[in-house]
């Protein structure tokens, strides 16, 4: 095995994983930036995603239908959440409620997760068409694996673009600017912020299907993708989208390379370079200081 | 001051009153009072939210466990060392933590807290990987004192500690060092304008709030005669912070109430039911959207209408 192919096997590996993280990584920055909500439950609603997924695959037998069902189901849970708790804590004079409330919601979905689906972890396959391999100069690479790629590109250039050319995207970046002026002006925010946080949730479990055939559907797969996030988030920058495209790539990398050579202290990797960015700019990448 | 000394009074005659059983729990419940308590230091006064306090907790817990196990110290020596070196870590951890505010704060200390849990499985051969560390004894001394190796006596000791903390900590809070605190709370800008270098304050806050914490742990080591990366885990940062709000932040008993609270709730749920984690998970979010104030504010305020009525 040449160093060139091992190098590149492991490079793409890193970027199928940074796929991954950035469906759950976008939503979390959108949320806060749109609604200044620190959604600590993304990593469990990342889960239920998978849960749903794996319950549509096994009714329909497609993976496909899962990967349809999942996102539009836990969308709506997500916008019933914002409508009928979240929304009570805005304008909350002292700050942390977000983060408590949505720390209530995390622990709270995850034991109805396990007395739904039991504890047992639960196989989602990839599709047929995805399940061989490539030969990479000579290396072999799970089909799969490009597939979340190349989702992964299209997906961040579907979001860019969304934000940047529609009406929708238009009234997100000016609520997230100036809530009060947007709302001066006729708009309906509270919408945009029900909109915006069923978006956020339906791109997570969208990453949740598409990590359970990796992964499985299991119980601690919430927890550990939510710690993830958050600091691809604040390397990124708070509320930055382009920051949570540049800190998913970032932290997939040191996590692979962190768990080819240190595997015990891949973890500690994750967080040296998000001591390092924030000793350097503690406001983020690419986020504004506070 | 009077209520204090009846609540010590009450304190000192628990163990007479309830079954030896009761007293473990009651252990316990006073130990997370006490770390719950020095977390309050940090939210309740400076809005500095952590969420990576088990470090405080974990880093006690093994130093003490260490210590004892393998220096064979006196227990209350060896608890004394503990929270030293729990301050002398949190003090570069607090210099870097406190460059940040809000959700990077939060992030930090949590990402403080994970890199000591991926330490013990590191350094497998020193901290018992995922084992931990068991046999973890109460020497006697110094001066031969070993009343505190039964029951009774650490009960004393735990209740001990805990009083003298709270007095401590309402001293700090009272003080004008305090009235600096209250100021970073409410308005940074303007107190950094007063010409106070509230960052030296914070840090000061942090590494204070990390001793008594580290103090807590080490009391768990010697009360449970084991410590377990558990300790460090982020649920545990994430429990006591529930345990803070629910209680009442910023009111130093209010925190104490609120992990005696979800000890004894622990305790009676999860011998009827599984869904333990559930209710406690409900019951928090109740308290975020209903009762933001805590169990402590909600009672002040009754009192308050009940005085108001009368």
């Amino acid at each position: 095995m040449d160093f060139v192919s091992f190098a590149l096997t492991q490079c793409l590996s890193a970027l199928s994983q940074a796929a991954i993280l950035f469906f759950v990584a976008c939503g979390l920055t959108l949320i806060f930036g749109i609604m200044r909500v620190v959604n600590f439950a993304h990593g469990v609603i990342f889960m239920l995603g998978a849960y749903v997924g794996y319950t549509a695959a096994r009714i329909s037998g497609s993976f496909i239908a899962a990967l349809i069902v999942a996102p539009i189901v836990v969308g709506i849970a997500g916008i019933a959440f914002e409508r009928l708790l979240l929304r009570h804590i805005y304008g909350r004079r002292e700050g942390g409620s977000d983060l408590l409330l949505t720390f209530g919601l995390a622990v709270v979905l995850s034991e109805l997760i396990r007395l739904a689906w039991g504890a047992q972890p639960l196989s989602l396959p990839a599709p047929e068409p995805l399940l061989g391999a490539l030969f990479i100069l000579g290396q072999p690479f799970p089909v799969y694996r490009v597939f979340l790629i190349a989702l992964g590109v299209v997906a961040g250039i579907g979001v860019w673009q969304f934000l940047e050319r529609t009406r929708a995207g238009l009234l997100i970046r000016a609520v997230s600017q100036n809530p009060e002026m947007v709302h001066a002006l006729g708009v309906d925010v509270g919408l945009v912020r029900s909109g915006v946080f069923g978006l956020g949730c339906a791109m997570a479990a969208l990453g949740g299907v598409l990590a359970a055939p990796l992964l499985t559907a299991f119980l601690g797969m919430g927890t550990n993708i939510v710690i993830d996030a958050f600091v691809i988030v604040i390397i990124g920058g708070m509320g930055s989208f382009l920051g949570s495209v540049i800190g998913s790539v970032l932290v997939a990398f040191v996590q692979v390379i962190g768990t080819y050579y240190f595997a015990e202290l891949a973890l500690a990797f994750m967080y040296l370079l998000m001591l390092a960015v924030l000793i350097v700019r503690p406001g983020g990448l690419l986020g504004k200081e506070e | 001051m009077i209520r204090f000394g009846i609540v010590a009074i009450v304190g000192a005659l628990v163990p007479f009153a309830v079954p030896q059983y009761a007293l473990t729990v009651i252990v316990a419940a006073l130990i997370f009072g006490l770390f719950a308590m020095s977390l309050d230091l940090m939210v309740g006064y400076c809005r500095l939210f952590s969420f990576g306090h088990a470090a405080a907790y974990g880093l006690g817990a093994y130093s003490a466990g260490l210590i004892l196990i393998h220096w064979k110290l006196p227990l209350l020596i060896g608890i004394a060392l503990a929270v030293g070196i729990t301050v002398l870590v949190a003090i570069p951890i607090a210099w870097i933590c406190t460059r940040s505010t809000g959700v990077s704060f939060a992030m930090l200390t949590l990402a403080f807290a994970q890199l000591g849990y991926a330490m013990l499985f590191r350094f497998r051969d020193f901290t018992g990987g995922s084992d931990g560390i068991a046999g973890i004894p109460r020497p006697p001394g110094p001066f031969g004192m070993d009343w505190f190796q039964a029951r009774n006596g650490y009960y004393f000791l735990v209740l001990g500690c805990l009083l003298g903390s709270y007095l401590l900590c309402r001293a700090i809070v009272r003080s004008p060092f305090g009235a600096v605190l209250a100021g970073i709370r409410e308005n940074e800008a303007k107190t950094v304008a007063l010409g106070y270098n509230t960052r030296a304050y914070k840090i000061t806050t942090v590494v204070l709030s990390y001793g008594f914490g580290g103090l807590a742990g080490a009391l768990y080591a010697g009360f449970a005669g084991y410590a377990s990366p558990e300790l460090f885990f982020w649920l545990t940062s994430g429990h006591v912070l529930v345990m803070v709000v629910v209680g009442g932040a910023g009111t130093l008993v209010g925190p104490i109430l609120g992990a005696v609270f979800f000890v004894f709730l622990e305790h009676q749920l999860s011998q009827v039911t599984d869904l333990w984690p559930l209710a406690f998970g409900a019951i928090f979010m109740a308290f975020v959207l209903l009762a933001p104030q805590g169990i402590w504010g909600f009672l002040a305020r009754v009192r308050k209408d009940s005085n108001a009525a009368a």
